[in-house]
């Protein structure tokens, strides 16, 4: 159950979610099955903005990540605040395999790595990032690991098929 | 506006040297290789250069079954193993719902507090010697030893463990066991007399610690700095105070903040820390009920669709798994938030500015492993 002071937070910060992003949807989530408790589906345009709600409620960039999904990318970024009202902000945004987001990491520079990493490991290329290199694979690798294309052998494909 | 400065910096002349500290180098923590930029003995820019140690523990779960990915878990951070272990298979007791027995919640406690305990007097003691105390360093390992070979009576091995099942853990304790905790806490508690007399009273120690390498709250939040480190800076922030999991709300225990923000802040967190984790070993070894360790969970688990973050704190900070399940045996995606990944990518901010042998202090006290960056 969420504490009174969770719940005021909630709901404040559903406030400036919708004054700041009128077009996205934001729903409750389930925080018990999912961990997270507000989840923010929104356009490329609208990271930027959410990331600069998320500071001024003074939150911290836990992580960003991407999934690879057929025929599109989803990035996630997860918010979360650092005291007692424990409150976990989940934003989705669904890119093109081949569409270029905006950056974060003018509003949290943390992201400058994160951002890299997701490069490093999908391919995907954020505007105006200021140091956009391969991360942790070798400078000059020319693939792309976490794609589901990559590392896909008709013997790998016989293993998931006895496996699943 | 970032003022983070890295490689491409204009701004630097023929005064200017650049000095590769790693990757192999004594003060760095496993293979991590930290660029700097010096004018004399003043840091104007630091580089760290990571992925010498990638083994790409995320693309091995999306090739293997839930249950294959487990031992891969305690090799992300190989120091604190069991609580990787735990908070990846709370995860998915979550996304599954499989019930866990209460005692297998207190041995999963126990063995995940003692995992910290000897996570932190490695931190600690390496931290110290890369400042130049050598002595500490082996009362630490001697100290460390206890505690492996505890962890090793139960769990089978010493350093990577994969001790945690779905449902419980994979043996019981015993009684040798429960006593060896207590005579180790007995001791270790002696031994802290030692260590304040030996380093948190050394004045070289004092004077290479205050007022070194600090990072403000505002730095910390802007980079998602945890752990100890975010607590050194005065946040009260411990994912097993503020977002409770397994059953720590049972247990009295306090998390130690220090306001300072330095070298020695960190430290002294950890200390205090080390001590809060010995207060709720006995508690839990106090009230460990009887009961089987395990609940019955099918040879094959089947997550439904869906996907769940789940966070945890790890001797170095939060962690989270994020995990995205298709409904196949297979994971779709696992993603681990790694703590020492934003710990290390703030001394790019908090190292410009302060003398070379500084530097070396930060990095040690911010204790980063390198492998739970690399992945």
């Amino acid at each position: 159950m969420p504490t009174e002071g969770q719940q005021k937070l909630l709901e404040e910060l559903k406030n400036s979610l919708t004054r700041a992003l009128p077009e996205g949807r934001i729903t409750s989530g389930d925080y018990a099955r999912t961990g997270c408790h507000l989840e923010v589906r929104l356009s490329d345009a609208g990271m930027r903005r959410i990331a600069m709600v998320m500071k001024d409620n003074r939150f911290y960039l836990e992580t960003i990540t991407a999934v690879d999904f057929p025929g599109s990318f989803e990035l996630i970024y997860f918010y979360s605040t650092c005291h007692d009202d424990i409150c976990r902000v989940i934003a989705r945004i669904q890119i093109l395999k081949d569409a270029t987001p905006h950056t974060v990491s003018a509003v949290y520079p943390g992201a400058i790595w994160l951002e890299r990493e997701i490069y490093d490991f999908f391919g995907i290329r954020f505007l105006d990032h200021p140091d956009l290199r391969r991360l942790l694979n070798p400078d000059d690798a020319d693939y792309f690991p976490l794609l589901k294309t990559f590392g896909k052998t008709k013997l790998t494909e016989e293993i998931d098929d006895i496996l699943c | 506006m970032l003022n983070i400065k890295t490689i491409d910096d204009t701004s630097i002349n023929e005064r200017v040297y650049q000095l590769n500290l790693g990757p192999q180098h004594p003060s760095t923590h496993g293979v991590l290789h930290l660029l700097l930029k010096l004018d004399g003995e003043v840091v104007v820019a630091a580089e760290p250069i990571v992925g010498y140690s990638h083994r790409g523990h995320e693309k091995m779960a999306e090739n293997r079954i839930w249950e294959q990915f487990l031992p891969n878990t305690s090799r992300i951070d190989y120091l604190s193993g069991l609580i990787y272990n735990q908070g990846y298979c709370m995860a998915l007791e979550k996304l599954c719902g499989i019930e866990v027995p209460e005692r297998a919640e207190y041995i999963r406690v126990i063995t995940s507090e003692l995992n910290r305990i000897s996570s932190h007097l490695l931190g600690i003691m390496a931290f110290v010697m890369d400042i130049g105390a050598f002595t500490p360093f082996l009362y630490g390992f001697d100290d460390r030893e206890h505690v492996l070979d505890l962890l090793e009576r139960v769990t089978g091995s010493r350093l990577t463990y994969c001790y945690n099942r779905f449902g419980g853990v994979r043996n019981d304790i015993d009684q040798e066991f429960c006593d060896g905790t207590r005579r180790f806490i007995a001791r270790l508690r002696g031994r802290f007399k030692d260590y304040h007399n030996l380093i948190t009273e050394n004045i070289i120690f004092i004077k290479r610690t205050r007022g070194v390498g600090i990072i403000t709250e505002e730095t910390a939040l802007e980079f998602g700095v945890t752990g100890p480190s975010l607590r050194g800076s005065g946040v009260n922030y411990d994912v097993r105070k503020n977002e409770p999991y397994s059953i720590y709300p049972e247990f009295d225990f306090e998390i130690p903040v220090r306001k300072e923000g330095d070298v020695m802040a960190r430290y002294q967190v950890r200390m205090a820390e080390m001590e809060q984790s010995m207060n709720i070993i006995e508690q839990a070894l106090d009230n460990l009920p009887q009961g089987p360790v395990r609940s019955h969970v099918p040879r094959f688990i089947d997550p439904p669709a869906g996907d769940i973050y789940f966070a945890f704190e790890s001797a170095r900070g939060a962690v989270g798994y994020y995990i995205v399940s298709d409904g196949t045996r297979i994971p779709y995606r696992i993603k681990v938030r790694t703590p020492s990944f934003s710990n290390l990518f703030v001394l790019t901010r908090v190292l410009p500015g302060n003398f070379i042998a500084d530097a070396i202090a930060t990095l040690g006290s911010i204790d980063v492993v390198v492998p739970e960056i690399d992945r």
